[in-house]
């Protein structure tokens, strides 16, 4: 196997690990994330597909933020497996907070399976230039 | 530096190998092989096929669905991209180009079928060609 095929592999879909039991039937995923963070505020990435705008629930309790994405599973139920590659399921991820973001100004919007969390900083805590006098 | 090879190492390196021809599809059954992006899913709906594939984060114009005979090809470029003057925490997404060609178990109906892209799953409904269903013969 080349190194140019090894990049191209999908990561394996990861089950979530969690001593609490989950309310809904189903497996769950941790969707992949990626966060970046810019001079105002900090972006996550989400990949969620499957999970439509009214399926999505985000909780923020304390410094805790719970993304919940649910898929439907009606199109699925009369179909008959021929040769599958990946499961589907939920999707459930949590990250705490720091306490530079301004949690009363939490943004999120999903597109085409991609969940994007903006959390912008408390202005305060964005870096500033200091002049030199 | 001379070393001497331990058989140890002799050991770890015939596992390696074992390891990349499991995860290579070389010794598979087929002509296209399991793993690469993206993972596809194959259900039967009466006497339609339906392929079901994630591709998270792309637009509809990027996807290109092609078919021939029995073989079905998905290519795309999926881009991930963030704000300039952004600083990295955590990369799990990636940006990629695809192309997998797939071989189905049946002849397709080219003009029947409809492939639709939602919330990130590209759904392909795929009849069986006429040419392709068993037909019953009369007995007189």
């Amino acid at each position: 196997m080349n190194k140019e095929q090894k990049e191209i592999t999908v990561q394996e879909k990861k089950e979530v690990q969690t001593q609490s039991e989950p309310t809904v039937p189903g497996k769950v995923y941790l969707p992949t994330t990626d966060i970046v963070e810019t001079d105002k505020e900090l972006l996550v990435y989400m990949d969620m597909p499957g999970v439509s705008k009214d399926k999505l629930k985000i909780q923020l309790e304390k410094n805790v933020i719970a993304i919940e994405g649910e898929i439907d599973a009606t199109p699925y139920s009369d179909l008959k497996p021929l040769y599958t590659e990946y499961n589907i399921g939920h999707f459930s991820r949590r990250f705490e907070l720091s306490n530079e973001i301004d949690q009363a100004a939490i943004n999120a919007g999903i597109n085409d399976g991609v969940l994007l969390l903006t959390l912008p900083k408390i202005p305060e805590k964005q870096p500033r230039s200091i002049a030199v006098k | 530096m001379f070393r001497f090879s331990s058989a140890l190492d002799t050991l770890l390196a015939l596992q390696d190998a074992v390891e990349a021809a499991r995860t290579s599809d070389y010794f598979g059954l087929s002509t296209t092989n399991r793993g690469s992006y993206p993972s596809i899913n194959l259900f039967q709906d009466g006497d339609d096929v339906i392929l079901m594939a994630e591709v998270p984060g792309m637009k509809k114009e990027d996807i290109q669905v092609q078919i021939k005979d029995n073989l079905i090809t998905i290519s795309g470029e999926r881009k991930v991209d963030y704000p300039e003057e952004s600083s990295i925490h955590r990369l799990e997404r990636r940006s990629l180009k695809f192309n997998r060609t797939m071989k189905l178990p049946s002849k397709v109906n080219i003009d029947q079928v409809k492939a639709d892209y939602q919330n990130g799953i590209l759904k392909v409904v795929l009849p069986r060609a006429e040419s392709d269903r068993p037909k019953m013969i009369d007995i007189h």
